[in-house]
């Protein structure tokens, strides 16, 4: 079974939890997730990986509170509670080497676990790190303790509003240092209509984008072709050939209209539990 | 002196089959089976070919003495778990999932077409009759009894084995090594056991509860089974080998084939594994009581004639959709089993024939609405599978859907071929010698993975030969040592 071991509310939407998952700690690397399932009745949910300790056997994840099966694993499942599946690591890890100056840039919870994950290796492979997280509002962002600034020789934390760090996105810290010269390669994850943007952004500066490409999966092995993608003219399945792709060659709009396929399903699902909890 | 000739009985004893417009509402199986009487009346009908004629036994591709098993029905008929004992115990000889290939199996392709009754009626019903036997022996008990016999004869070899995929083959290997003396553990990628008997095929075919069973029957047996793994990711062959003296690929063709045509990335056009694995694998049909959604719209049109386009049709229909099954080829081409096309057709599903797919087209929300087709008219030459080849018209045709289901077949799950060392042939297959041992010494293979796309049967046929093969191997490597 895949216990629950820790677990820390991180804004008012989002949580950390860490999961014993031995199989899966001893051979994740950066740019791979898991798809977890919390139930029998459950839907197999992709999630990215904040860190995996392969001493303790165990996986840590950052999780928002989105639909119905998120809600539920933050409500109804604490330390000691098992998950019903844990399965991974799946999807092609990234290439971890140096390249120099590294930029990882994030505005979304997927998209800062796997922040923190991939400067880490970066770090230990040599590279001058550099970490831009973005956060909606002070409400939404993260403690210090589960920032990516341990990993980056440079940091910068934006809020939109400016409630909190820089006033901004990471789109426009970026730009300046695309400006400055001072970036070789950027990774990112989170929204998609920031990655798309970030695309523009770093063809612009003729800088290499290795960003995530978050769809919609079923059984995350390359099984159903639901997080299909097409990328530089090819079909691809964002689980087996992804979940990182080079930015430049991602066809954006499919991707991102593709991201809301389910959502009549997904709001039926979530009213019903929050009913069922007397929230609604 | 000759024997008095037996009285041949032409016409089958028929099964019973829930009617129409109950069995289109739920997901619940179509045929009823034989119960012991009707099922002893059909056996007898069987005029017991001698074993080293029986063209059935010929005809199967993992050769159950069917005769055998047949007339244990009929000698001890009046002790009917007797003879479901015996009957069972000469299934499994060869054939350890028989509740499975009965409901599954292309009979009418493999053991019931050569059937000496098929020249003069209908061909015995070998199918239903080997589903009696299992169905009966597990509401019985029989199977366990069985089984638990079995193991007592179990002699353990001290070796281990690991197989990867819990599928047909998987499951065949995994059983006869465990009967064999063997520690086995499975690997297995999803959450559950049964590869495509758990994804792919629809609870109208074949119920849950008897893949459950089958698959308990495995425990028994002492196989462990790791879910949640996927080899080549969370662990690779090479480590497997380190920790097993042998391993066997068994991952199937789990990868859809997609037309690479416009408008593929449209919302609500499913792949074929897509559609099934949410209804089957994850229940769909129950959301939101089940988390994992389904969307479809009121008219769905399945691209392809297989068995899988049967499964998806008719499971479509079972969300309350119109169904239009469209086939690039004429109606006698198609593929699928005989029993799931009349049971389509039944229920209400059409059939264009002759339209290959050119085009979808979208509404402005980037929904599917329409399919563009170009006409086909076939021709008189044959390809090599024997179907007459087609050639477009130059004429089009658009049909409304607002689902769109692509069954027009799967290949292999390319993460194994990642492996090093391991050759595939151009198709994706995994290369594998006489004994199906793969490039990698150790390493066998059976089931899709090599074939491409096969039968259920097949993939046992080779799980069970890979099994006797890995005994050598490892009995050889043994002498050796």
């Amino acid at each position: 079974m895949y216990r629950i071991t820790a677990k820390e509310e991180l804004d008012v939407r989002d949580f950390f939890m860490e999961v014993d998952a031995p199989h899966v700690a001893r051979a994740w690397k950066p740019g791979q997730f898991v798809v977890l399932l919390t139930h029998e009745k459950g839907e197999r949910i992709p999630m990215s990986i904040y860190y995996a300790d392969r001493e303790t056997g165990r996986i840590g994840m950052f999780i928002r509170r989105h639909g119905k099966t998120t809600f539920e694993l933050w409500d109804k499942f604490n330390v000691g509670d098992s998950l019903y599946a844990v399965a991974g690591p799946l999807g092609r890890p990234i290439k971890v080497k140096y390249y120099g100056n590294v930029a990882f840039v994030s505005d979304a919870v997927c998209g800062q676990a796997e922040n923190y994950a991939t400067l880490k290796a970066m770090k230990e492979a040599g590279n001058y790190t550099i970490s831009i997280q973005t956060f909606e509002d002070k409400a939404h962002s993260y403690p210090e303790k589960f920032l990516a600034k341990p990993v980056a020789d440079e940091y910068y934390l934006t809020t939109e509003d400016g409630s909190r760090g820089i006033k901004g996105h990471y789109l426009d810290v970026l730009r300046e240092l695309l400006e400055k010269d001072k970036v070789d390669i950027v990774f990112g994850g989170g929204k998609l209509g920031s990655l798309k943007k970030l695309a523009e952004l770093t063809k612009e500066y003729g800088v290499p984008a290795i960003v995530t490409v978050r769809q919609i999966m079923v059984d995350g092995t390359g099984m159903c072709g639901s997080c299909r993608i097409l990328y530089d003219g090819e079909i691809k399945f964002a689980c087996r050939d992804g979940p990182m792709f080079d930015a430049h060659k991602v066809d954006w709009d499919d991707v991102i209209r593709r991201d809301s396929r389910f959502v009549r399903e997904q709001e039926i699902a979530k009213k019903r539990y929050l009913e069922s909890k007397g929230v609604v | 002196m000759a024997r008095p000739k037996p009285k041949l009985i032409k016409e089958r004893v028929p099964t019973p089959e829930r009617p129409v417009e109950e069995r289109v509402k739920d997901f619940e199986e179509v045929n009823l089976g034989y119960d012991f009487a009707s099922a002893v009346k059909e056996a007898e009908r069987c005029i017991q070919c001698p074993p080293e004629y029986a063209p059935c036994i010929k005809g199967c591709p993992v050769h159950i003495n069917i005769p055998g098993f047949i007339g244990a029905l009929v000698k001890y008929r009046d002790d009917p778990d007797k003879a479901v004992e015996e009957a069972l115990r000469i299934i499994w000889n060869d054939n350890i999932l028989p509740a499975i290939t009965g409901r599954v199996c292309p009979q009418e392709d493999q053991c019931e077409a050569p059937c000496v009754m098929g020249k003069v009626g209908d061909p015995i019903n070998i199918g239903k009759l080997e589903r009696f036997v299992a169905d009966y022996a597990r509401e019985r008990g029989i199977d366990k009894e069985l089984c638990e016999a079995e193991l007592k004869n179990v002699e353990p070899v001290g070796a281990k084995v690991a197989v990867v995929g819990a599928g047909p083959a998987g499951l065949t290997c995994a059983s006869e090594l465990a009967k064999l003396g063997y520690k086995v553990t499975i690997y297995e990628a999803l959450h559950e056991p049964g590869g495509v008997l758990a994804y792919g095929i629809p609870g109208f075919r074949l119920p849950r509860e008897v893949l459950k069973c089958e698959l308990d029957r495995l425990k028994e047996l002492g196989v462990e089974v790791k879910t949640n793994h996927i080899v080549g990711r969370t662990v690779t062959i090479e480590e497997l080998l380190q920790e097993y003296d042998a391993v066997f690929i068994g991952t199937g063709a789990g990868t859809p084939k997609l037309l690479n045509i416009p408008g593929i990335l449209l919302d609500r056009i499913y792949s074929a594994n897509e559609f099934l694995t949410r209804i089957n694998l994850m229940k769909a049909y129950l959301f939101p009581e089940y988390d994992t959604p389904i969307a479809v719209g009121k008219k769905v049109i399945v691209i392809g004639a297989g068995n899988t386009a049967m499964d998806a049709a008719r499971s479509a229909l079972r969300l309350g959709c119109e169904v239009t099954i469209a086939y690039r080829r004429g109606r006698e081409d198609m593929t699928a089993r005989v029993e799931e096309i009349a049971h389509a057709e039944e229920e209400g599903v059409k059939f264009e024939f002759f339209l290959q797919p050119v085009e979808f087209i979208g509404d402005e929300n980037g929904k599917v609405k329409a399919v563009r087709f170009e006409k086909m008219r076939p021709l008189e030459e044959r390809d090599k599978r024997g179907k007459r080849k087609i050639v477009g018209t130059g004429e089009y045709v658009t049909l409304e859907a607002d689902t769109v289901i692509i069954a027009i077949g799967l290949e292999p799950n390319k993460i194994i071929a990642e492996e090093p060392n391991l050759k595939t042939n151009p198709d994706g297959t995994l290369v594998v010698d006489e004994n199906l041992m793969t490039s990698i010494p150790g390493v066998f293979a059976g089931g899709d993975a090599i074939r491409g796309e096969a039968t259920v049967i097949l993939a046992m046929g080779d799980g069970k030969k890979a099994a006797k093969a890995i005994h050598e191997y490892v009995m050889a490597k043994r002498t050796n040592a």
